[in-house]
């Protein structure tokens, strides 16, 4: 059998870009990397491959902990980690959802092509860059006060829709309809609301951006009919996510899951795995109140889209609706969610890893996926269903210079990966090395002989997020679609892009 | 006291040392600030902090988390921050201020979080060193 070695960890290979850490000591369940040799060689790099065996310790893992073609270093949990945990007998972990609950992306069509948009790009990142907060301090697209945070925690894009900011069919295509039922505002501290209501409507800074693209390439034309989408077409990608409301829930929920479950946090090799055991008062309050974080971020997102079409309304002199500015998808990548899946279960009933499972069942688990993007196919029940016949869009945003690809699920990312697959390129430089080898001007300027139009607040974000410091993300869209995760669909390039 | 930044792949850790735990308390609170912002103006009113918890290491995460938490809804850069850590009766306590820059007179990036991850808070030899990891 092949392996691979990085360090103290052994990787077997179960065969083409399935990779198994074997179960030993305290590891529940082996755990997996899904990647080509050139990604796990990248993968191998930092901690990734300790923070995957670490998340096996948490009570309740199924099968095995697995880790995206895009994943790296994260704390506690690694980004690119998915985990399937038993909802009745294991365990919630908000370190496994990561600080910025729902951070997602959606993607707009529009039916303008690069002939309307050439000669219009400078002004469009200018109008862009003047009408979606960002950064810092940027303020959002609503001041709103905790009587509205609260409406927009229990409602999600609902109360978007109530409030003109959105339409049914903007419902109709995003993950979950829009909204969270499981969401209880009263489980969100004030201190997070107080963090949120001045941040609605607002990107954020670090890697969150808006990018305007054009399709370059269709792969499978059945599938690009059905999600409206075209070669030259020009689309809207957003990236970003719960904002300090968001941040605030993981961090009060990780303190009070450290004070009230102590003695299970002892037993777990980081304490950014701080887990409530399931059916707990925890369990319950936290689940209740991330997804009310989840509502906040998909309002948050189409906040920013509905200015984007109010900007394309000035910039081309023509109602957003006549640009067919129409939501593609929005689908979140930093998210815990009970769903139901197979898992092998053990002579005592109980969820087990591969090595002792007797039999096959169906069972409800909480499937946590840090930075990995929901990819279920073709006829699963909770597909849009408009992509019903064709399996859930997956968005996975590239680099400004290397461009993003659509996916669908596929049809192996329920054995594989509890139904995921990547959400970017991932990283494989920190933000020091970057400013150290990148300066922003520069970056800047080589983007703009590409023609690609960047602003962002600062330039030290511009060096942070080059190009350069990102995974090959073909490469990460070449092995999902390989192993059946994720199917390429179609590839965009960027256009214009802000950040902040 | 002082502060370097250290590298992470996604995140950025800050590793501070003082003579004194305040002193390395309040440096990794200017290592967050530095983390955020690469030139600091001058400017800004202090404002007062304190902070309870049951171990010097919760300690340091409610510390940074309330100066997160000010700078979010201040909407200033909490910089040139002063701690004064004690142990008393029923866990740690902390006496601070920061002088908070309005966010509108800088170029800043986002901290969203102090995290537990890697984090040390420890007795050297010549004073105390700390390391935290912040998701940025």
């Amino acid at each position: 059998m092949k392996t691979y070695t990085a360090g103290d960890v052994t990787l077997e290979r179960v065969r083409e870009y399935v990779w198994e850490i074997p179960r030993e000591g305290k590891m529940g369940t082996p755990a997996r990397v899904l990647a080509s040799e050139r990604l796990l060689s990248q993968i191998s790099e930092d901690k990734t491959l300790q923070q995957l065996r670490n998340a096996t310790q948490l009570p309740g893992v199924t099968k095995y902990a697995v880790c995206m073609p895009d994943g790296h270093q994260g704390y506690g949990f690694p980004v690119g980690g998915v985990a399937g945990i038993d909802a009745e007998n294991g365990c919630i972990s908000p370190g496994a959802v990561g600080y910025d609950i729902n951070c997602g992306v959606r993607m707009m069509r529009t039916n303008l092509t690069m002939d309307d948009v050439r000669g219009h790009e400078e002004e469009l990142v200018d109008a862009l860059f003047d009408a979606i907060p960002s950064g810092l301090g940027g303020g959002g697209v609503v001041e709103s006060g905790i009587d509205t945070v609260n409406e927009v925690l229990e409602r999600g894009m609902a109360w978007a829709l109530d409030e003109g900011y959105a339409t049914d069919a903007d419902l109709a295509h995003c993950e979950d309809e829009g909204v969270r039922e499981e969401s209880d505002p009263s489980a969100v501290s004030t201190k997070a609301k107080n963090r949120g209501k001045n941040q609605l409507g607002s990107l954020g800074s670090g890697n969150h951006f808006l990018e305007v693209q054009r399709v370059t390439d269709v792969f499978r034309e059945e599938v690009a009919d059905a999600y409206g989408l075209s070669e030259g077409q020009v689309v809207v990608l957003i990236h970003c996510g719960s904002r300090g409301l968001g941040h605030q829930v993981c961090t009060d929920y990780l303190r009070k899951i450290e004070k009230r479950h102590s003695g299970l946090l002892s037993k777990l090799p980081d304490r950014e795995l701080a887990a409530a055991p399931a059916g707990s008062r925890l369990a319950e309050e936290y689940y209740a109140a991330m997804g009310a974080a989840i509502n906040f971020a998909w309002v948050n997102r189409q906040l920013v889209m509905h200015r984007t079409r109010e900007v394309f309304e000035d910039v081309f002199d023509r109602p957003w609706r006549t640009m067919g500015m129409e939501l593609l998808y929005d689908v979140a990548h930093n998210i815990a969610k009970k769903e139901t899946h197979v898992v092998r279960v053990g002579p005592e009933g109980r969820p087990v890893g591969d090595g002792e499972a007797v039999e096959r069942e169906e069972r409800e688990l909480f499937v946590h996926r840090k930075g990995a993007t929901r990819a279920f196919p073709a006829g699963h029940p909770e597909v849009p269903g408009a992509y019903l016949d064709v399996g859930q869009p997956v968005i996975i945003p590239g680099s400004m210079g290397t461009g993003s690809y659509v996916l669908r699920g596929g049809e192996a990312s329920m054995e594989l990966g509890f139904g995921s697959t990547a959400h970017g390129a991932g990283r494989v430089m920190s933000r020091t090395q970057a400013k150290k080898d990148y300066w922003g001007g520069d970056v800047r300027e080589e983007l703009e002989r590409e023609h690609i139009y960047v602003k962002a607040q600062s330039g030290a974000t511009v060096a942070e997020e080059a190009p350069g410091v990102y995974k090959d993300v073909d490469e990460v869209v070449r092995v999902s679609d390989a192993l059946g995760i994720g199917d390429t669909v179609a590839r965009t390039f960027p256009v214009c892009n802000i950040k902040g | 006291m002082s502060y370097a930044l250290r590298e992470h792949t996604a995140d950025i850790g800050v590793e501070a040392t003082g003579e004194t735990i305040s002193d390395a308390f309040a440096a990794v609170a200017d290592g967050m600030a530095a983390a955020m912002c690469d030139d600091i103006p001058a400017g800004g009113t202090r404002f007062a902090l304190d902070v309870r918890a049951e171990s010097r290491e919760a300690l340091l995460f409610d510390y940074l988390d309330e100066l997160i938490y000010q700078r979010d809804v201040r909407a200033v850069l909490p910089v040139e921050n002063e701690a004064s850590v004690r142990e008393d009766g029923d866990g740690w306590h902390l006496n601070g201020s920061a002088r908070g820059v309005p966010l509108a007179d800088l170029s800043a990036r986002e901290v969203k979080a102090v995290t537990y991850s890697e984090m040390v808070v420890e007795e050297a030899d010549d004073g105390w060193r700390a390391h935290v990891v912040f998701d940025v």
